[in-house]
C-alpha cells in the first residue's frame, strides 16, 4: 500500500496530462459525434431516397466492425493521400464517424417514435417541413432519447481510450509508459482505471440530473 | 484488383480464426458468468448484493483496453504466467460479465410482480419459485441484450492487438507495416469483421422488433 501512495504520487503529474488529454479527446468527439449524427439523419427526414439508402449503408458497416480498424485506416491511410494529420486529429475523426452513426440511430428511433400528427399539426398550422423538423420532431425525439444519448457518450469516452493505439499520450498510453519506466507493473493500470471511473461516473452523474431536469420541465 | 490483400488473405483469414475462438470463448464463458451473477445478485443478501453491484460498477465504468492491461499486467504479479491471448481472454470475461450480469439483473426485475405474487400463492419455495418462474421468463428478456453485448465484445477482441495478442486486426498491422497497403488491408479487415458480426447484429434487431411486437 505504501508502495503504491508513493508511486501515485510520483506518477500523479503524469497521470494528470493524461487525463487532460483523455478529457480533451472526449470534449472534441463527443459534439462532433452529435454534430455527424444529426447530419445523418437529415436525407431520412428530408426524404431523399437514395441518400437515405447510403447512410443505411454506412451506419451498417460501422455498427459491425471494430472502431480500431477505422481509426488505423484513417492514421495509415491519410497520409498515403498526402493528408499528414496528426493522430489527435484522426483519432477524433474515427471516433465521431463511429459513434454518430450510433448516435443518429438513437435519435432516429426516437423520431420513429413521435407520433405522426406531430407533423401534421405542424404543417397544419403553415410550417414548413424543415421548420416542423428544427422546432417540433428534433427537439421531442431529443428528450425522449436522452438516457439513450447520454450512455452512448459514456461508451465514447471509454472509447477513446484507443486513441493510445495511435500514439496519442492519453491516459492509457501514460499507464503503458509509467510501467516501461518504473518497473511498476499493475499498479499503474489500477491508477488509470480510478481516473477512468472518476470521468465516466461525473459524467454519468451530471447525465442523470440533466435527464431528471429535462422529464420535470417537458416530460 | 485487390493483388496486395489478395496474396495476404490466407494469414489474414488465420487471424480471423484466433478472433472468431477468441469471440466465442469470451462470449459463451462471459454469458454464463454474467447470468450467473445477475441470479445471484437477485437472490442473494445484502452484502452480495452490494459486492456485485461494486463489480458491475467498476467494470462497466472502465474501459475494456484499461481491464486487459489490467489483466495482463496483474497476472504475472499474482504468479500466473499467461501469453497475452489467455490474459486478454480473462480479462474480457470479467467485463463482459458485468455487462450480462446488469441485464440479468434488470431481466429478473423486469418480471411482472403478479407472477411472483402467484408463485408464493401457491406455496412455491423461493428456489423452486426462481427456476421455473422467474428465470425462464427473465431468460426470454436478456437474449436481446446479451446478443449486442456479444456484438459489443466481438468487436472489442481486435483491442487484444494492441495488449499483444496475435489476431485480426494484429496480423492486419503486420501486413500494413510491411507493404503499405492501408486502404486494401484495413478495408478488407473491416469486410471481414463485417461478415463476422453481421449476422448476429440482424438477429438482435429482429428480436428487439419481436419483442416490442410482444409486450
Amino acid at each position: 500500500m505504501d508502495a503504491f501512495v508513493i508511486f501515485f504520487t510520483r506518477y500523479l503529474p503524469a497521470f494528470a496530462d493524461g487525463f487532460l488529454i483523455t478529457a480533451g479527446v472526449a470534449a472534441l468527439a463527443a459534439p462532433a459525434a452529435l454534430i455527424w449524427a444529426i447530419v445523418l439523419i437529415i436525407p431520412r427526414l428530408a426524404q431523399w431516397t437514395w441518400a437515405s439508402r447510403l447512410v443505411d449503408a454506412y451506419v451498417e458497416v460501422m455498427r459491425n466492425s471494430p472502431l480500431l480498424v477505422q481509426m488505423y485506416l484513417l492514421y495509415f491511410g491519410l497520409p498515403l493521400l498526402g493528408l499528414f494529420w496528426s493522430s489527435i486529429v484522426c483519432g477524433v475523426i474515427a471516433i465521431a464517424s463511429q459513434h454518430g452513426a450510433f448516435l443518429s440511430e438513437i435519435l432516429r428511433s426516437g423520431i420513429q417514435s413521435l407520433s405522426q400528427r406531430q407533423w401534421e399539426a405542424g404543417s397544419a398550422i403553415g410550417m414548413r417541413r424543415f421548420a416542423v423538423i428544427r422546432l417540433v420532431i428534433l427537439p421531442q425525439a431529443f428528450i425522449k432519447v436522452l438516457p439513450a444519448l447520454g450512455n452512448q457518450l459514456i461508451v465514447l469516452v471509454k472509447d477513446t481510450s484507443l486513441v493510445s493505439a495511435i500514439g496519442v499520450m492519453d491516459l492509457t498510453l501514460t499507464g503503458k509508459m509509467t510501467i516501461e519506466r518504473s518497473g511498476a507493473s499493475f499498479e499503474a493500470f489500477i491508477a488509470v482505471a480510478f481516473f477512468y471511473l472518476i470521468l465516466t461516473s461525473t459524467l454519468g452523474l451530471v447525465l442523470r440530473i440533466i435527464e431528471v431536469r429535462a422529464a420535470r420541465r417537458y416530460g | 484488383m485487390f493483388p496486395v490483400l489478395q496474396s495476404n488473405l490466407p494469414y489474414l483469414l488465420q487471424g480471423a480464426v484466433y478472433t472468431v475462438i477468441l469471440s466465442a470463448i469470451v462470449v459463451s464463458c462471459g454469458t454464463a458468468l454474467g447470468v450467473g451473477i445477475g441470479v445471484l445478485a437477485s437472490v442473494g443478501g445484502a452484502i452480495l448484493r452490494s459486492i456485485i453491484t461494486a463489480y458491475i460498477f467498476l467494470f462497466r465504468g472502465v474501459p475494456v483496453l484499461v481491464i486487459m492491461f489490467l489483466g495482463f499486467y496483474s497476472f504475472p504479479a499474482l504468479g500466473l504466467r499467461l501469453d497475452a491471448y489467455t490474459a486478454v481472454a480473462i480479462s474480457m470475461i470479467v467485463y463482459v460479465g458485468a455487462f450480462v450480469a446488469e441485464a440479468t439483473r434488470g431481466a429478473i426485475a423486469g418480471v411482472p410482480t403478479g407472477q411472483t405474487e402467484a408463485a408464493k400463492s401457491l406455496g412455491m419455495r423461493k428456489g423452486k419459485m426462481m427456476r421455473e418462474i422467474v428465470l425462464p421468463q427473465a431468460m426470454r428478456l436478456v437474449i436481446a441484450p446479451v446478443l449486442n453485448i456479444s456484438l459489443m465484445a466481438i468487436k472489442q477482441t481486435s483491442y487484444a492487438s494492441i495488449v499483444g495478442a496475435w489476431e485480426l486486426s494484429f496480423a492486419a498491422r503486420e501486413v500494413v507495416e510491411r507493404t503499405l497497403a492501408a486502404f486494401q488491408i484495413f478495408l478488407g479487415v473491416m469486410l471481414i469483421y463485417f461478415i463476422i458480426c453481421y449476422p448476429l447484429s440482424l438477429a438482435a434487431r429482429a428480436l428487439d422488433k419481436r419483442l416490442a411486437f410482444d409486450s
